[in-house]
């Protein structure tokens, strides 16, 4: 006996936000200043995830603006809207919404003004990209936006918008398990390939491919991040990540007992983004925070199965309770 | 009580006054305000307060101040020469290999460790080198790639 190798699958559905008719609402509010430039508030707070990024891009495209252009105030009590948590894989979707709301009602304002400035009977007949607004099919006319929201605020028109964003979910029927809990959902599929040690029990991690539906990436290397980042999780969920509790206390309360993978538990992580387009989302964009350590210990497992014919009915699969099943199995 | 303590850090002198307790972490964060190094455990486990001492890439939460008494030490805030970023950090930016950032000074510097010693290490001496050096958000592909990036363009000049 050596070492094998085997391959295995797993697919999930998972429902982002709140859900289940929890109120789930996210708050955004936008000024675009003299210079063209614009801040925005709101309660949405980066963890690390990316959430600042993504919300300074999606105002930055909806004002036809750079990302430099945008300051972007998170997370302050005193001075932003509350967006609710950074949990539940929302932030992106709600917030981005929220966000996208607030800058298309200020940015309404600023096109109501060049409306009567560049001499075209509706807002409408305006565009507004790279920094300018022009009437559309007649280019030649146009304003800086910088210009436009000088002279507006200069005519009194301040441009401010507010957005608020909530998430339709309803209760399910405790009855029939029937109802709309979440909104939207989140689809991925990984495969894993591992390599038992049938000595020792100890499983490796060879390859892993993680493709998942994010809508819309944003951020494609954020997102990539997120997958690769939420692999490693799931790996560590799969193989060594137990918390120990005796008589009310964790026993292994740090990372020498407590186990997380280390740069050398890490296999190649393949990242694959799928964009279906979410109709309700900020440009087609939904969460990808929790959906992509979902697949990842399902699929391992599957694969210790494909490798060597056993089945864990617990998690994780230490070397130990590989090694118990092995032996039993030739028993 | 209070002791004296001389320490270069990032190319500067300086001459405290440290109660002896401190670990180098706390005298580095508190007493000479470079909180770019991390705690994380305060234990030896995670190293995000890593530093290079005299060369050595260190836990500064496992060093006593005074036991750096006349050291050599560089921080994350030292790997920037004249406003422009170390080629590890531009790396790191450009390959994604900063999500909360968390673990990133003490990454950097085990990184620097790691090339100081060895110009051209293969991707495992990589993987090795920042193995005491935990990551919860990256699956760390990302930093191992922003690495190599550096190594392969040493290569090149
Ligand atoms: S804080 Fe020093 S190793 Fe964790
Ligand atoms: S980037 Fe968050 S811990 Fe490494």
């Amino acid at each position: 006996m050596a070492k094998k190798r085997g391959q295995g699958i797993a697919a999930i559905i998972y429902g982002t936000g709140y859900g289940n008719g929890f109120p789930d609402v996210s708050s955004a509010t936008v000024e675009i200043h003299d210079d063209g430039s614009a801040t925005v508030h709101t309660g949405a707070v980066d963890c690390g995830q990316g959430s600042d990024t993504t919300l300074i891009q999606i105002a930055a495209q909806e004002l036809g603006v750079s990302t430099e252009n945008i300051t972007l105030i998170t997370g302050d009590t005193d001075s932003t809207p509350d967006a609710g948590t950074t949990a539940a894989t929302r932030q992106t979707y709600a917030s981005g919404n929220a966000v996208l709301r607030a800058v298309r009602v200020a940015k309404q304002k600023l096109l109501q003004y060049g409306a009567s400035v560049l001499g075209v009977n509706t807002p409408e007949g305006l565009e507004m990209v790279k920094g300018v607004v022009s009437v559309k099919g007649y280019p030649q006319k146009q304003m800086s936006v910088a210009e436009l929201a000088f002279q507006a605020r200069f005519s009194g028109v301040r441009l401010l918008g507010e957005g608020t964003f909530v998430t339709h979910t309803t209760e399910v029927d405790p009855d029939t398990g029937q109802g709309a809990p979440y909104w939207p959902y989140a689809f991925g599929t990984q495969i894993v390939e591992v390599e038992v040690d049938t000595k020792t029990g100890k499983v490796d991690i060879i390859k892993a491919i993680a493709s998942h539906d994010v809508g819309k990436a944003i951020n494609p290397q954020n997102v990539r991040g997120q997958i690769a980042g939420a692999v490693a999780q799931g790996i560590g969920y799969a193989l060594m990540e137990e918390v120990n509790l005796g008589e009310g206390r964790i026993n292994n309360p740090n990372f020498s007992q407590y186990l997380l993978p280390t740069s050398m538990d890490m296999a190649e992580i393949e990242p694959l983004i799928v964009e279906s387009d979410e109709p309700t989302g900020p440009y087609g964009a939904k969460g990808i925070g929790e959906p992509a350590m979902l697949p990842t210990a399902p699929a391992i497992l599957n694969a210790i199965y494909d490798a060597v014919g056993i089945r864990l009915n617990s998690l994780p699969a230490t070397p130990e309770k590989v090694l118990d099943l092995l032996v039993s199995k030739q028993e | 009580m209070a002791a004296n303590l001389n320490l270069k850090v990032n190319g500067q002198e300086y001459q405290i006054k440290v109660d002896p307790a401190k670990r180098l972490l706390d005298v580095l964060r508190e007493d000479l305000g470079l909180t770019g190094t991390k705690e994380g455990c305060g234990e030896g486990e995670c190293g995000t307060c890593s530093v290079i001492l005299n060369g050595k890439l260190v836990n500064s939460c496992l060093v006593l101040a005074l036991q750096a008494d006349k050291a050599d030490i560089l921080t994350v805030e030292g790997l920037a020469e004249n406003g422009k970023l170390h080629p590890l950090q531009q790396a790191f930016m450009k390959e994604g290999a900063v999500q909360c950032g968390y673990c990133t000074p003490g990454m950097l510097l085990a990184a620097k460790a790691l090339l100081d010693s060895n110009s051209s290490p293969t991707k495992e001496e990589i993987k090795l080198a920042i193995s005491g050096n935990i990551c919860r958000c990256t699956g760390y592909d990302q930093i191992i790639r922003a690495v190599e990036s550096v190594v392969k363009a040493r290569e090149r000049n």
